[in-house]
């Protein structure tokens, strides 16, 4: 288990959202792209997405080299001018917050999702930091914002759930 | 201008106090800090980076002692930067072109980070393995 708190994974691999899971092969490609991959079925009501079609994918993967048909949902999410620099923007709120200066940091969330507002992993990874509750009202706020968008980044891994 | 400190903050090494100079509109810092937090070194054929330069067109990127004005520098190469003066933060990203690029080449790239205990792990180490990147958050 490694620690990112600069969120460098989303970054390099352009992850929008989690949990999300990255395919790669013995020579370091990428075989299958950022996909939304929930361990288990504790949120399933609310995803709406079956953990163990993953397992068994990636399970057929491991020990037999199959790779499944990727949906048109699945694919790498290109970043934009905005979004970098939302993460900027993030990265310094996030420096500032942990260093006490709460009303700075605000300015620089605030600004981060004006530039990124369906990034998950700033609306939402920055709701703690914000003093604000990830399961609460502000959450639910964002994702009624992000459903009526229709939803927009990479989808899960199971073909059969809306997201 | 007057010299002081402000917090450089680097995705892969946090936070490290630079040297720098300071007005109430821009800030200088030395052109070792720019190249440790972005790659670009400033050379005198222009700002590089591996096999690519950049010219440089603007007179004013660089302060009479060799510094180089951060926002000046990050608009010549069209990076994205938050320099908040009033708190002393800087930090750099990367162009979306260049993250696009190393998306559409299907290649995983390298990266290091902590573990737990603060051990530095290196994501190449793995080797030539198949390998499953799970990104999630404690919340």
């Amino acid at each position: 288990m490694l620690l990112d708190r600069e969120h460098l994974l989303g970054e390099l691999f352009g992850i929008v959202n989690v949990p999300t899971v990255i395919w790669i092969d013995e020579d370091d490609r990428i075989v299958r792209p950022c996909v939304i991959v929930p361990g288990d079925d504790l949120f399933k009501d609310f995803t709406g997405i079956d953990s163990s079609v993953h397992h068994n994918q990636l399970r057929a993967w491991v020990v037999d080299g199959v790779l499944p048909p990727l949906s048109e949902r699945e694919h790498a999410v290109v970043p934009t001018p905005e979004e970098q620099l939302a993460r900027v923007e993030r990265r310094v709120g996030a420096h500032l917050a942990r260093a006490g200066r709460i009303d700075a940091a605000e300015r620089h969330f605030a600004r981060a999702g004006e530039l990124a507002p369906m990034n998950w992993t700033i609306r939402r990874g920055s709701m703690p930091l914000r003093g604000e509750d990830p399961f609460g009202m502000p959450f639910f706020e964002f994702y009624g914002e992000w459903e009526a968008a229709g939803r927009p980044g990479y989808g899960s891994a199971d073909p059969n759930a809306a997201s | 201008m007057a010299d002081s400190t402000i917090t450089l903050v680097v995705p892969e090494r946090g936070e490290v106090r630079v040297g720098a100079t300071a007005s109430a509109t821009s800030v200088f810092v030395g052109p070792d800090v720019v190249a440790s937090a972005t790659g670009w070194f400033l050379k005198p054929e222009g700002l590089c980076r591996g096999e690519v330069c950049v010219p440089v067109r603007d007179g004013a990127l660089v302060d009479e002692t060799g510094d180089l004005d951060v926002e000046r520098f990050a608009a010549a190469l069209g990076l994205p930067v938050v320099l908040d003066i009033e708190e002393g933060v800087l930090s750099f990203g990367e162009t979306a072109d260049v993250r696009a690029d190393v998306i559409a080449t299907g290649i995983a790239p390298d990266f290091e980070l902590p573990t737990l205990d603060g051990t530095p792990f290196r994501f190449s180490s793995i080797g030539r393995k198949k390998k499953v990147l799970v990104a999630w958050a404690s919340w």
